[in-house]
């Protein structure tokens, strides 16, 4: 098996140890040795790779990740692109993740019934490159609700991002059916969203028994299920009915803290601050000047939710980075700003913000303790930084100084080193 | 994009005569400068490419291409693949193209309305790589013809790679919505197949119907080309103006005289790979010789290359590529279609590379300025190792295609000939 020696490296193995000066040896697509300080690893049969001095950290997991988002400034938009054009710009996506450094994601919703499906496979196949990804199904809703993006003189399921049912039993036929697919997760739209105002982000939309049944048939065939739970009543159906995955949870209150802090070991909160964030500063640019994204409830929001997860943190709750990247405030590749969110708004120590991304990250991918470590035994998903994301952050938002990406023991991006070849490059 | 000088090469320019040592210039997207001899181009300011010795030569057309034939074993399998996967698939075709030395095809047929003209705009955007590329309709056939792959009691168009017209009315809006959707060629099937159920003899289209197709393609300023094995199928290209023709297996002496009089307007891609591997290589798939003789293939093949010869002769132009893309013939490997050429039709060497690269940047539409390694041509070239005119296999080979530039970009440059070890990684100054 194929083995790589990283020497001269700065570990971060984000364990929550501070980085430590060694040698980490890749073989196939796991990690086999860490020593640190003067220690030395046998050169023999490995590619040596002389890391001078920089960081090396296990690559980043995004929580709340919608390759199907097309960089629009509005819901439509999602669904004016046809399904080919859509298929090949989620797998330009997934690309853009890795790119960055992301080495899993974990699907939060698509915009048509298969793409993220499809592009998880080819992933997987080895067609196209993309990080490890769960794949989600559509944004199961009700009329009306966020995802329902039909008219009165236009009722065609084919202009909504989302899948709109009403009642248990269209619930369970739609679930059946992504689950038929192939996804990882079903998604339920169980609050309201400022960006819809008829339905803003305190309100909650679907019925228990709805939302029962939804979980059931997930859990029937061992599959999780994530919510979109921006109101306080959202959060604690999510709990009462089993849900992992939480999206937002910016409202919230005693009770449902309470039941949050009791399912602290099966559920992950990924609040997707980025769009309350930019439309409250940078909003004026898609037409939603700072007045009107207030009058949309966004400054409450934001107020409530840095409050509410705050709480959490302190409570032992995992808050992970990631989310509803995929805006034109906020494109795909952008979304290590959310560590720097996590520092600024909740609180979080750098080292606190890069463990959510990547030993949690770990966790919420299922395979805790074996992604998202630099440790022996690891999946091999490795970022080779030039210089301290400890320090700053923001080194982890800018593309070249991600010098070597790996992905499951290959290469995504080598590290540029000296070579010879039959090309030269001549000065003037 | 870098201006790139080519030195110590031979070069294959594609106008006809010999190779020649010599320098190439790219600057931009074009070939600037060829010079002969002894070095004499200015070498700065420049990315050099060292040669050693290797062929340049312009990158290779494909006259016949499918990206959306998977590779699969029968022409049903073609459908069963949903548009999300199939899009997928044709975007990764299109690299292996690009990948294997063919820097432009031409669609000959796509299987799903769109596939074809996704796939184009997605390269022509820089979203994907992959070569020119000229986006082909759906093949418009009839009931029961190749292309329709409904069953009685499964009547789903969706089934078939085909869209299925009757009549002149049905036909025109087919074209329309192909149209409608940016193919640059409408796809006919105006002969049978043996494979499909109608024997390559037939010619099911009436003239009504192939009369509306063309005048409606025409109008709009596009091309159209048609699967045509029969003797009465290429006449009807010829009467329609349907400049390529593909197959042309049973041309007879009226249909030669009709073609040789319009040559200039006239492509002939026989796709010989589709005869001669469904006939003698498809047993692992179960296509075995005998009952592929039975069929008609070995026939088949041998009358199409007693046609093919006699349009050598009469100077009609006869171009490489076509129906790569099934199991026994898959996608990639079409440079065996020159290695045919030489074989089956006795083409010289230098005949068959002609056939991919000088006409094919003619059916390309682009005649006077592509396929050819000359001043202001666009620089689609390959760097191969080896003479290709003293062993035409290795453009198999993709270890022998040393670099693969498509409009002045490398698509694969050149490898590295050494690799530093160990290797220390480069670092921004700042932290050097």
């Amino acid at each position: 098996m194929n083995a790589t020696l990283f020497t001269n490296v700065r570990i971060l193995d984000c364990t929550g140890a501070q980085p430590y000066a060694g040698e980490v040896l890749m073989r196939g697509n796991r990690i086999e040795r860490v020593v640190s300080g003067q220690r030395v690893l046998p050169r023999a049969d490995a590619m040596v790779i002389d890391g001078a001095g920089a960081t090396l950290m296990p690559g980043l997991v995004e929580a709340h990740t919608h390759f199907a988002w097309n960089n629009a400034e509005t819901l439509q938009d999602i669904q004016r692109m046809p399904t080919e054009e859509h298929t090949l710009w989620t797998a330009g996506v997934a690309k853009v993740y890795l790119d960055h450094g992301f080495t899993s994601c974990v699907g939060a919703a698509t915009a048509k019934p298969r793409l993220d499906v499809v592009v998880r496979n080819a992933i997987n196949e080895g067609l196209i490159p993309g990080p490890r990804y769960l794949a989600a199904s559509q944004e199961i809703t009700v009329a009306g609700g966020l995802g329902d993006e039909t008219l009165p003189h236009v009722p065609w399921p084919e202009f909504s991002f989302g899948v709109n049912v009403s009642g248990p039993e269209e619930m369970r036929r739609a679930v059946r059916m992504a689950l038929k697919y192939g996804v990882d997760s079903v998604k339920l739209n169980l609050s309201g969203d400022n960006l819809t105002p008829h339905a803003d982000a305190h309100t909650t939309w679907m019925s228990d028994e709805e939302v029962a049944v939804a979980c059931r048939e997930a859990h029937m065939r061992g599959k999780r299920v994530a919510a979109h739970a921006r109101s306080a009543a959202s959060v604690k159906q999510c709990v009462r009915h089993g849900i992992e995955v939480i999206y937002h949870a910016s409202y919230t209150d005693s009770e449902a803290l309470d039941l949050l802090e009791g399912a602290k070991d099966r559920v992950f909160v990924a609040p997707g601050l980025s769009v309350i964030i930019k439309l409250l500063s940078e909003g004026t640019k898609y037409g939603i000047p700072p007045e009107r994204a207030r009058a949309m409830g966004y400054q409450r929001e934001l107020d409530a939710a840095c409050e509410s997860l705050r709480e959490m943190k302190k409570r032992g709750i995992r808050v992970l980075p990631g989310g509803d990247y995929g805006f034109a405030w906020a494109p795909h590749g952008a979304n290590a700003m959310d560590l720097e969110y996590f520092v600024k708004y909740l609180g979080f120590t750098p080292m606190e913000a890069i463990v959510s991304a990547t030993r949690l990250g770990g966790e919420i991918m299922m395979k805790p303790g074996e992604l998202g470590l630099v440790r022996e035994g690891a999946l091999a998903d490795l970022l080779l930084v030039d210089g301290d994301p400890l320090s700053n952050l923001a080194i982890l938002r800018d593309k070249t100084r991600l010098l070597a990406i790996v992905k499951d023991g290959k290469f995504h991006k080598a590290p540029e080193v000296a070579t010879r070849t039959m090309s030269q490059a001549v000065p003037a | 994009m870098a201006n790139v000088l080519f030195t110590n090469i031979r070069i294959f320019d594609g106008t006809g005569t010999q190779p020649f040592a010599g320098d190439v210039l790219v600057q931009g997207n074009r070939i600037s400068r060829v010079s002969s001899g002894v070095r004499s181009l200015p070498a700065t300011g420049v990315t050099v490419v060292e040669g050693l010795g290797a062929t340049l030569m312009p990158g290779m057309v494909e006259a016949h291409t499918h990206f959306a034939w998977n590779d699969q074993p029968s022409l049903s399998a073609i459908q069963r693949m949903p548009p999300e996967e199939h899009i997928l698939w044709c975007a990764h075709v299109a690299k292996r193209y690009l990948d294997m030395g063919w820097t432009s095809c031409l669609g000959a047929a796509t299987a799903k309305p769109r596939l074809d003209v996704v796939i184009r705009n997605a390269i022509e955007s820089g979203q994907i790589p992959g070569p020119r590329y000229l986006a082909a309709s759906q093949e418009i056939t009839v009931l029961g013809g190749l292309g329709d792959e409904t069953l009685p009691h499964l009547p789903y168009p969706e089934f078939s790679f085909g869209a299925i017209v009757s009549g002149p009315e049905e036909m025109r809006k087919t074209v329309r919505m192909f149209l409608k959707y940016g193919v640059d060629t409408i796809k006919l099937n105006l002969s049978g197949e043996y494979i499909a159920g109608l024997p390559a003899e037939f010619t099911p289209m009436t003239d009504e119907e192939v009369a509306i197709a063309a005048a409606e393609t025409k109008m709009r300023g596009k091309r159209l080309a048609a699967h045509a094995r029969s003797a009465e199928s290429v006449k009807q290209c010829v009467r329609h103006g349907i400049e390529l023709v593909f197959h042309a297996s049973f041309i007879d002496s009226e249909g030669l005289d009709m073609l040789e009089a319009a040559k200039e307007k006239h492509f002939v891609a026989p796709g010989l790979a589709w005869l001669i591997n469904t006939s003698f290589h498809a047993s692992k798939w179960g296509l075995m010789p005998d009952a592929m003789k039975a069929m008609g293939y070995h026939r088949e093949l041998e009358v199409a290359v007693e046609s093919l010869k006699k349009m050598m002769k009469r100077g009609i132009r006869i171009l490489p590529g076509g129906d790569y893309g099934f199991a026994w013939t898959e996608h990639g490997t079409n440079a065996r279609d020159l290695e045919y050429f030489v074989k089956y039709l006795g083409m010289s060497p230098m005949e068959a590379l002609l056939s991919a690269t000088k006409f094919g940047g003619q059916v390309m539409m682009r005649g006077d300025e592509l396929g050819q390694v000359r001043e202001g041509f666009l620089a689609d070239l390959l760097l191969v190792d080896g003479d290709p005119l003293a062993d035409i296999r290795i453009l198999q080979d993709r270890a022998r295609i040393l670099a693969v530039m498509k409009d002045g970009e490398f698509h694969r440059a050149p490898p590295a000939r050494q690799a530093g070890q160990p290797a220390r990684v480069t670092r921004a100054p700042a932290f050097a």
